[in-house]
């Protein structure tokens, strides 16, 4: 052993020219970080542009003008279109977060039989696109809907009608209960100090009166981030306005602008452009509202490490009602409008007052495999899931490795970047990535080519993949890195050494989470169809409006199969569960 | 010869100075602990040392190099600096065995495969390790991860070891005998090393020389023998070996043979002399500290003997912490015997009460 003690110290490696001011590791950052602001701002700025230019930015002669904003403000439509869309959102987020909190609670903390079944079926609508869940709702419960009609023949005439605000938000509702579930779930329902239950069990509260005094103030917090997220994701729905609005010539701001930017036949640029900016301004401000109303947060922090798993509350006679409740929740809700998606596909015509088997077909099918232009937009929306769910996993967790654990002196200048697209409806986003392609000149190849559809899904994804792998970078303690410094790894290496093998459960969750997100995208890609760039929402939306309802359903029903084989395959091979 | 030195080295953070104005050299092959209460600057002196937190101002050098300057803008990464660190979480990569655990400074040093291969073996073969290799961090002990930790710093034979709290998550026991061992090591590899930690004991039994650290700052630096023998500052007697401080006010101060002796005058009117690094100004406030053990109820003879009121007393296995009130304050000593609960005397050797400033 003494023989150690003769041998020589090893000189640090050597990593370029010592103290070189600008190392290899802080060149990477810079590139990641000029990436994403590139990402992020192209293509903002030409909205920006376009809302004070007169004509069209693709005509070369820029006439800079305000008229667009004084057509906008002098347009009584917009006001109100703009109050529809609130009126719209706020009972959207009203319906979803009454059904999703109560789910929450009586799925997360109780002891209801099936609770775990029905908690992951609960979860079905946020796999699927707003479209198919529309078309599927339509199918089941439209004004000529299969029930419907059904109940028509039986009662009279049906009480509902999809064709209203209070039809839209319903729809909208479920679609978006799943989200405000998840935020309470994982918020409190399932990681609560059960000890502050049984503080009040103590004090002699029954099970329901700890729910409503203690469990669901302290979920606080979750529901009102997913309220937010709520009247986003509502504000900036187009499908279901699209669908249901239309026909009773209810208008919101996303369709409006869907129908003046792409419907029209001579699209007023300035005017889509402003109105754009209108739709930010209402999400911002939401967002805003949100991070107002949590900055007291401390008082509800209730997690604190310990990984104990709390006691479901006993419902003692409440089981069996609350259990039957549940169960034709789910079934009507959830299991009814996908079945009778489905069954569409299969059928050449659904409609109570013919028996199934006579109509049943595989023709819709053989349409869409028979259809150069669908065929195409399956591959297309396949690879460009991937790609963009790839090239997006690797952007993000690269962004997030910049903000947590490096010396970057601009990481908090790139978060705020990375997060900004939060702010952007995915129709915007569509909207201006096409602008940019016009405007900068290079980004000029991308027009005709799949790779804008790519930029625009990672651009609009940023912040969803960040989301997910932020969180997992956070745990990895900063020693592990710091250590990797020490011993001569500079950070390029400790990042690619320690932090990205650590990281690789939350990278796959993050992958499958941008793919099925892509998968079933189609807002975004609305503003960049062009002839060979077919998707599949895109797609779907075309022929529903066309009113091929057999090729759409056969449509959606390949897309919930796509959807359904790569979730299950993930949380075999993988064990990736999304959203956990 | 490498010495480590630091000129005036501040870490700011707003307006709180979590290191304020050190200046330290350490000489190679020393055994230096930072030691101080929690949040006194130490760990944030080791980041600086590490090169793992950039200093807000001052210099840092290593023989030759300047590793941190922030007048020229210098600032060495920690991958430059070529030092051994053992972190208080032992820092292991989960994900790589023992073996690629100590071989990855080696792996980044260009090392070919069997150079490696032998190093790695004799460094876990030195920390008493040898057919751990291909296991994973998540299955060994604490204080296997310990000495994985120590082999990854130690494999590349750095020219200096910095240790951050690195027993403390140890049980007392295992603590013991690491402490032992871990001082072996740096004697066998005739390493440097700064070791930051809290614990008292650890400090007076492994370093040649200790830095008591208070608010960011270095109250007193000098051999274990001259920080519990000598301290020059209420803190350092207070924090070392706990010992009591009496607050009175200076009657008179005089040179006397190699002393300067000090006369405070107690809340009570009673009179103690103890010994003070200066003279001090008559009228003054003052601190006196005695330790416990130096405390005795046996008379003494030219010792200060003090009327006291004996309280409670605790059994400690060895001996009794007795305590005591004095001029209307409670002060501990130790006992062989516990003392009925009642008036009686203490007696304080003039050299064993040390006189400071209040101020």
């Amino acid at each position: 052993m003494n023989t150690q003690s003769a041998e020589t110290t090893l000189a640090p490696p050597r990593i370029g020219p010592a103290l070189m001011p600008l190392s290899r590791s802080r060149m990477a950052q810079w590139l990641i970080f000029v990436i994403t602001a590139v990402l992020v701002l192209a293509p903002a700025l030409p909205i920006l542009l376009q809302v004070f230019v007169a004509g069209p930015l693709y005509e070369r002669d820029w006439d800079f003008t305000f008229a667009n904003i004084g057509r906008l403000l002098g347009n009584e439509a917009i006001g109100e279109i703009a109050l529809t869309t609130l009126a719209f959102a706020g009972l959207t987020t009203l319906i979803a977060q009454v059904l999703g909190v109560t789910a929450a609670l009586l799925f997360g903390r109780t002891d209801m039989p099936g609770r775990r079944v029905m908690g992951d079926m609960m979860m079905w609508p946020l796999y699927l696109s707003h479209l198919i869940m529309v078309v599927g709702w339509l199918i089941v419960y439209g004004p000529s809907g299969f029930l419907t009609q059904a109940f028509a023949r039986m009662f009279g005439n049906a009480p509902w009608n999809l064709y209203s605000i209070p039809g839209m938000a319903v729809v909208a509702g479920v679609s978006q209960a799943p989200l405000a579930y998840l935020y309470c779930l994982y918020g409190v329902a399932r990681s609560i100090d059960p000890t502050l239950e049984s503080a009040a069990r103590t004090c002699g509260a029954g099970p329901l009166t700890v729910m409503r005094r203690v469990t669901l103030p302290l979920m606080l917090p979750a529901i009102v981030t997913s309220s937010a997220l709520n009247i986003v994701i509502a504000v900036e729905m187009l499908s279901i306005p699209l669908f249901l609005g239309r026909p009773a010539r209810i208008d919101t701001l996303s369709s409006y602008l869907y129908l003046e930017g792409i419907g029209a036949s001579n699209p007023q640029h300035g005017m889509v452009a402003a109105s754009a900016l209108v739709l930010v301004v209402l999400v911002g401000a939401t967002l805003a509202l949100q991070r107002l109303l949590l900055s007291r947060g401390h008082r509800y922090e209730t997690v604190k490490g310990k990984g104990t798993r709390p006691a479901p509350l006993q419902l003692g006679a409440l089981k069996w009602p609350l259990f039957t409740l549940a169960v034709l929740y789910i079934a009507f809700v959830v299991l009814v409008p996908v079945l009778g998606l489905v069954l569409r596909a299969f059928t050449s015509y659904l409609t109570p007052l013919i028996p199934i088997w006579d109509v049943l077909t595989l023709q819709n099918f053989r349409d869409v495999f028979q259809t150069d232009a669908y065929m195409r937009a399956l591959w297309n929306t396949l690879i460009i899931a991937v790609v963009a769910a790839g090239l997006g996993t690797l952007l993000t967790a690269l962004i997030a490795l910049v903000i947590q654990r490096s010396g970057f002196p601009f990481r908090r200048t790139l978060e705020a970047l990375a997060y900004s697209p939060r702010m952007v409806p995915g129709l915007i986003t569509g909207l201006g990535v096409f602008y940019a392609a016009i405007v900068f000149a290079p980004f000029g190849w991308l027009r005709d080519s799949i790779w804008i559809l790519v930029v625009a899904y990672i651009m609009a994804t940023i912040p969803l993949g960040l989301g997910a792998i932020q969180p997992s970078v956070v745990q990895i303690g900063a020693d592990l890195d710091k250590a990797a410094r020490t011993v001569g790894a500079d950070w390029i290496t400790s990042m690619r050494r320690i932090l990205l093998p650590l990281m690789k459960p939350a990278l796959l969750g993050c992958f499958v989470l941008l793919f099925v997100v892509h998968l079933k995208s189609y807002v975004v890609a609305i503003f960049l169809m062009a002839p060979g760039l077919e998707i599949m929402g895109v797609t779907m939306l075309g022929l529903w409006e066309n009113g091929a309802a057999g090729v759409t359903a056969a449509f959606a029903t390949l897309q919930i199969a796509m959807i359904a084989i790569l979730l299950i395959a993930a949380r075999l091979v993988f064990g990736v569960k999304l959203y956990e | 010869m490498n010495k480590l030195v630091l000129e005036n080295l501040t870490k700011s953070y707003g307006e709180v100075h979590a290191v304020n104005n050190i200046s330290l050299t350490v000489e190679q092959g020393e055994f230096l602990t930072l030691l101080g209460p929690s949040g006194c600057g130490k760990s944030t002196t080791l980041a600086a040392i590490a090169g793992l937190d950039r200093p807000t101002s001052g210099v840092v050098r290593f023989g030759d190099h300047v590793l941190f300057d922030d007048m020229s803008g210098r600032f060495a990464p920690p991958e430059k600096r070529g030092f051994g660190v053992v972190f208080q979480s032992y820092a292991l990569w989960p994900h790589l065995t023992v073996e690629r655990n100590v071989s990855m400074p080696l792996e980044l040093r260009r090392v070919s495969r069997a150079e490696r291969t032998r190093r790695v073996g004799e460094t876990l073969e030195l920390v008493g390790l040898s057919g751990f290799e291909k296991r994973y961090p998540g299955e060994l002990s604490g204080g296997q991860q310990q000495r994985v930790a120590l082999a990854r710093a130690v494999v590349f034979r750095p020219p200096l070891l910095l240790l951050d709290e690195p027993l403390s998550n140890l049980d007392a026991q295992l603590r013991q005998s690491a402490r032992v061992w871990l001082k072996e090591i740096q004697r066998e590899l005739g390493l440097t090393a700064i070791y930051v930690t809290h614990d008292q004991e650890e400090a007076l039994a492994m370093s040649d020389r200790i830095a008591v650290m208070r608010a960011g700052k270095i109250v007193q630096l000098g051999t274990p023998q001259e920080i519990y023998e000598r301290p020059q500052h209420p803190f350092a007697a207070t924090f070392i070996g706990s010992a009591n401080l009496i607050e009175g006010i200076v009657e008179q101060s005089a040179r006397r043979g190699d002393a300067i002796v000090t006369r405070l005058r107690l809340a009570d009117g009673q009179h103690l002399d103890g010994h003070s690094a200066v003279p001090m100004a008559a009228g003054t406030k003052a601190k006196l500290a005695v330790r416990g053990e130096r405390m005795r109820v046996a008379e003494e003879s030219g010792a200060n003997t003090l009327d006291a009121g004996f309280t409670t007393a605790s059994y400690l296995g060895n001996h009794y912490e007795q305590k005591l009130m004095l001029a209307g304050q409670e002060i501990r000593m130790l006992v062989d015997v516990p003392q009925p609960e009642r008036a009686g005397k203490i007696h304080i050797a003039e050299s064993d009460a040390l006189v400071f400033s209040a101020e």
